[in-house]
């Protein structure tokens, strides 16, 4: 009986491996097929795979619209954090009359789809345009500004806070530090898992954006990579085994990044939730 | 030692965050000057999509164009992104990195001219309208001006299998000049003789009702924008020759393009009714040459039908803001008036223009191998110049998604009186 049980468990769980792993297995065979053979759902490897990459490499600028993805994502992640979880831990260990009310407004805009607001932000970086070029339309300070700052990672690092120990705060004040200081040495250091975890959702949010990127880099070399797949895609007759590399190649990172945090993100996740 | 560590981890980390913003900034900086295109008569811009088809058309113009003090960056953009950004920056008010030449699909110009109507600027006056096929141009120009140059012909055709329809006992005369019921009944008679399906459809996608409805110069609206899905004969008429097709079993469904190109390339279809652009797509699958024809669009069974459509197809407009006048010019030059352009262009592109005098140039009489040696293009540029003339309105895409769910609702059994008075009431309620 025992066994019946667990054949079934291993029956279940191979299903459900396999479809979610299938679209990735079919992302690489494609990518070394021809187009025609990509459309008739061909499942075995080919032998294209230069010629694609060859086709990708000539048609579009892939190195620029990586290295764009990776100046932002990396800005952006950086910058996401250092900000959230300051603000995170502000709210968490100081205190202030007003500051759940506050807490709570910021939380309430994150209902606010991002749709809504794009068009007064676009003015705002239209009117910016003339006076700092530097910010304004078509750079990539434009492309991360307005996503630096998110009420969602202020909630994820205050939800995590809640498990730090205020005693090391304490201890921290005895022997002298100042806040900065018991901000960068100890609370960052404790709270590893915590980043790690909102490093990978940061980075991936920002390696996949689309909308903002897409209206407000408008020169060729600004492009980043979901705007390069969606070029690819938008043919009369689309070369599939060409899109396919773009995307293999557009998805190793946020994978390298995942799998080179795994460990710490499933940590700080399970931390958020028992906070 | 720990300590001194984490110091100098995060020493590092500033240093390259501050490397990468100062790289993200002087980016922006060389291009600084480009963007603010006020005043700037050399850095034109145009935006259009498909690499091989349209920025290729562009680029090949601006080998046409002769004088050497134009300078034009053509930049690729897919086409629901150029949708994306005209409406962000139109509805904006911010012309601030808007191109001075974009490419609109000509179903789609009119929502944009009649929302913006001061962001375009008209080019009547750079070219001759009347070198142009009559159909194009009621959705290039609003409020008796011209704002779009005519480019790409959707022409239709009714491409076909020979080899299928030989088995099903039908030669090529049998299929010229045909009407949809016609083109049904031989639809159940390859299905039952060769047991292919006819045609592939994609449910969501109801452009083959408005081929059909071109057919006979009606629309889902009236020139004056009225809806008009109510009594609207001809696409009562498609509608149920649409629900006779998907009844009898001989279309093959597909839920993507790529579903739909496969279809015929891997010989699961015997036709492919679709505009002319549909050709390379055939082509693509060299093991199929010689077995593909192409007939003249089918009609609907009315007085005053011909058997010529169209299907997709775009124009060139000009934005309201500096260098307008050397893009127009550009434009006027080159795909307004260069008959040796337009031979290029089909030669090498492979791109049918609406230009008129061009058809009879070399470059359209060329015989095709993969169509059994038809003048497919010349073939094509006689029944684009029969297409009846649409005003496209503002909301065809819109109606559409009202009547896609409607129609599901038809075909399960609901009557089409009730079918299309409903969905009149409600695009009268969203599109009022």
């Amino acid at each position: 009986m025992k066994k019946l049980k667990r054949v079934f468990t291993y029956l279940f769980l191979s299903v459900a491996a396999i479809v979610s792993i299938f679209p990735f297995l079919w992302m690489l065979v494609s990518m070394t097929n021809k187009s025609v053979d990509v459309t008739a759902g061909r499942l075995i490897p080919g032998t294209h795979f230069i010629e694609n990459l060859k086709n990708l490499l000539d048609q579009t600028q892939i190195g620029i619209a990586l290295w764009n993805s990776f100046v932002i994502a990396i800005i952006t992640t950086v910058l996401t954090l250092l900000i959230g979880s300051l603000a995170g831990y502000g709210f968490e260990i100081f205190r202030s009359k007003g500051k759940d009310i506050v807490f709570n407004i910021l939380v309430l805009s994150m209902m606010i789809p991002f749709a809504a607001i794009m068009i007064p932000l676009y003015r705002l970086f239209g009117r910016i345009s003339a006076d700092a070029p530097l910010i304004g339309l078509d750079t990539l300070a434009a492309a991360f500004l307005p996503t630096i700052i998110t009420a969602f990672f202020i909630f994820f690092f205050r939800q995590n806070t809640k498990m730090f120990a205020r005693e090391l705060v304490e201890a921290g004040r005895i022997d002298g530090l100042s806040e900065w200081g018991i901000f960068f040495r100890i609370y960052m250091p404790t709270m590893k898992t915590t980043y790690a975890a909102a490093a990978i959702i940061a980075f991936m949010n920002s390696w996949n954006n689309y909308l903002w990127p897409l209206v407000v880099l408008q020169s060729p070399n600004k492009q980043t990579i979901p705007l390069l797949i969606s070029n690819l895609g938008a043919g009369y007759t689309p070369d599939y085994g060409v899109i396919m590399t773009a995307i293999v190649i557009a998805t190793l990172p946020t994978a390298l990044v995942f799998f080179l945090m795994q460990r710490h993100f499933v940590a700080g996740m399970m931390g958020s939730v028992k906070g | 030692m720990r300590e001194k560590l984490s110091a100098k981890f995060w020493l590092l980390i500033v240093a390259i965050l501050t490397a990468m913003v100062l790289a993200a900034c002087s980016g922006g900086d060389e291009d600084g000057g480009d963007e603010t295109t006020e005043g700037n008569a050399e850095g034109i811009t145009a935006w259009a999509w498909d690499v091989n088809f349209n920025i290729a058309a562009l680029e090949l113009a601006l080998e046409h164009y002769d004088n050497e003090d134009f300078d034009m960056e053509i930049i690729e953009n897919a086409q629901d992104d150029i949708v994306q950004r005209l409406n962000t920056g139109l509805s904006s008010g911010t012309m601030n990195g808007m191109p001075n030449i974009v490419l609109i699909e000509d179903q789609r110009a009119q929502s944009f001219l009649q929302s913006y109507p001061d962001a375009f600027y008209p080019i009547g006056d750079y070219f001759n309208t009347e070198d142009f096929a009559d159909y194009k141009l009621a959705p290039t120009s609003y409020d008796g001006e011209q704002y779009g140059l005519p480019f790409d012909t959707g022409v239709t055709g009714f491409f076909y299998r020979t080899d299928y329809l030989e088995e099903a006992g039908y030669t090529h005369d049998d299929l010229v000049d045909i009407t949809w019921n016609e083109y049904v009944e031989i639809a159940k008679d390859v299905k039952d003789k060769t047991g292919q399906a006819m045609l592939s459809l994609d449910p969501n996608d109801l452009g083959i009702l408005r081929v059909m409805m071109q057919s006979t110069g009606t629309w889902y609206t009236t020139e004056d924008g009225t809806i008009q899905l109510e009594g609207n004969e001809p696409l009562q008429m498609a509608l149920e020759n649409y629900k006779e097709l998907m009844d009898n079993d001989v279309v093959k469904l597909n839920s993507d393009w790529s579903q739909y190109l496969a279809a015929f390339n891997s010989g699961d279809v015997a036709s492919v009714p679709a505009g002319n652009w549909i050709a390379p797509s055939i082509e693509a699958e060299e093991s199929q040459a010689g077995l593909w024809r192409v007939a003249p669009t089918p009609r609907l069974d009315m007085e005053g039908a011909v058997n010529a459509s169209n299907q997709g197809g775009s124009s060139f407009y000009v934005l309201n803001i500096d260098g307008k006048e050397e893009a127009a010019e550009f434009l006027g030059e080159t795909f307004g008036s260069d008959v040796e352009f337009y031979q290029d262009l089909v030669q090498e592109i492979g791109a049918i223009g609406t230009f008129i005098p061009a058809s009879e140039g070399d470059a359209y009489q060329f015989e095709n191998e993969f169509f059994n040696n038809q003048q497919v293009v010349y073939d094509f540029s006689q029944w684009m110049e029969e297409i009846p003339q649409v005003d496209y309105g503002m909301n065809t895409y819109g109606i559409e998604d009202i009547l896609s769910a409607e129609i599901q609702q038809y075909l399960d059994g609901k009557s089409l009186e009730d079918v299309l008075s409903d969905a009149q009431a409600q695009a009268e309620n969203q599109f009022k």
